[in-house]
């Protein structure tokens, strides 16, 4: 169970920077570890969790009280995470093809670190279903709130659910057995 | 919940279990605005408002050069008051020197004009002069020209005098 949940969701008012501080200190971990899931590679998600925290900064006067203040980050943070997916997996096919016919390069001690069975599988599927994995199964989010946070109806988020788990199954075959 | 799920969950926060625990770097607000205000904001705008000042002040102070030599001598900024200025300064010569005794106003006039031209001469100087020289370069005119500098109401030598 989350703090924030525990002791009721903090009263935040649109545009005052000292509130906006507040929800970064409240929330700045959560959304790492989300993009983390996301992305599989730590140092780009601090990128875009510092990108996704300039992004809301700049709509916080905008930001509705009415709507849980984590979730509206989640949506920003995930957004830009899916755009940094997208080019580096556009990075990656280049890299490949300028790569075809040499060896491989030899990953860096960080990397291979970084590389647990689990990191590699979410890195296969696609960012939104891995944002929702991480949501559902470690920040303990339900499918609703899921939904509201990423602005797509609750069996939007059950079908990614279910085809992340699917992937994860044949990626994982080796590993759950 | 199936064993698949706990096993997921399990494995995510053996993975990110530590992430949560790292530290939170500091938050520092980005600059509001947009490309403009950034780069006139700040040091730019303090610069230009620096450079501004200093192109206004030295547009009014070539302004004010013209006119502050003229407003000493005639007190007034239109030029045909030096005329009556003149024409006052005589009667005023006349009157003082009459009541005196003394005869002859020329020196008395002289030394109102030699003020006046002094003042012409020096604003001459410190602006046109730059810009006046126009045809006059390397001909041999500029002499002739500052001849009559600082020589107004002069007693000019007797034309035709030997």
């Amino acid at each position: 169970m989350r703090e924030e949940e525990a002791a009721g969701e903090p009263d935040y008012i649109p545009g005052s920077a000292e509130d906006f501080e507040r929800l970064y200190r409240c929330s700045y971990r959560r959304i790492l570890v989300t993009l983390i899931g996301m992305l599989g590679d730590p140092a780009a998600a601090e990128d875009c969790t510092q990108e996704a925290f300039v992004r809301a900064f700049r709509a916080w006067d905008r930001w509705k009280p009415g709507a849980p203040a984590e979730a509206w980050l989640h949506r920003i943070a995930i957004n830009v995470g899916v755009s940094h997916w997208r080019r580096q997996r556009l990075r990656e096919a280049g890299e490949l093809v300028k790569r075809l016919g040499r060896p491989a390069a030899p990953a860096s001690p960080a990397t291979i670190a970084e590389n647990t069975e689990l990191g590699r599988a979410l890195r296969k599927i696609p960012a939104k279903q891995a944002a929702a994995l991480v949501l559902r199964h470690y920040h303990g989010y339900t499918n609703r709130e899921i939904g509201e946070a990423l602005g797509v109806p609750e069996r939007t988020v059950a079908s990614r659910l279910a085809a992340a788990k699917a992937r994860l199954r044949v990626e994982l075959a080796d590993w759950v057995e | 919940m199936s064993d698949f799920d706990r096993e997921i969950e399990s494995e995510l926060s053996r993975v990110l279990g530590p992430v949560d625990r790292a530290s939170i770097p500091a938050w520092r607000a980005p600059a509001s605005g947009g490309v403009m205000k950034r780069l006139f904001g700040g040091a730019g705008a303090a610069l230009g408002a620096k450079l501004l000042t200093g192109f206004a002040v030295a547009a009014l102070a070539a302004a004010g050069a013209g006119v502050a030599g003229e407003v000493a001598v005639t007190g007034s900024l239109n030029p045909n008051d030096w005329g009556q200025q003149v024409v006052q300064q005589v009667n005023t010569c006349k009157d003082t020197l009459r009541a005196s005794g003394v005869r002859g106003i020329g020196q008395c006039v002289s030394a109102f004009a030699k003020q006046h031209g002094k003042v012409v001469s020096g604003e001459h100087r410190n602006s046109n002069a730059r810009t006046n020289d126009h045809g006059n370069n390397g001909n041999g005119n500029d002499n002739k020209n500052k001849g009559n500098n600082g020589n107004h109401g002069k007693p000019s030598g007797t034309p035709g005098k030997p």
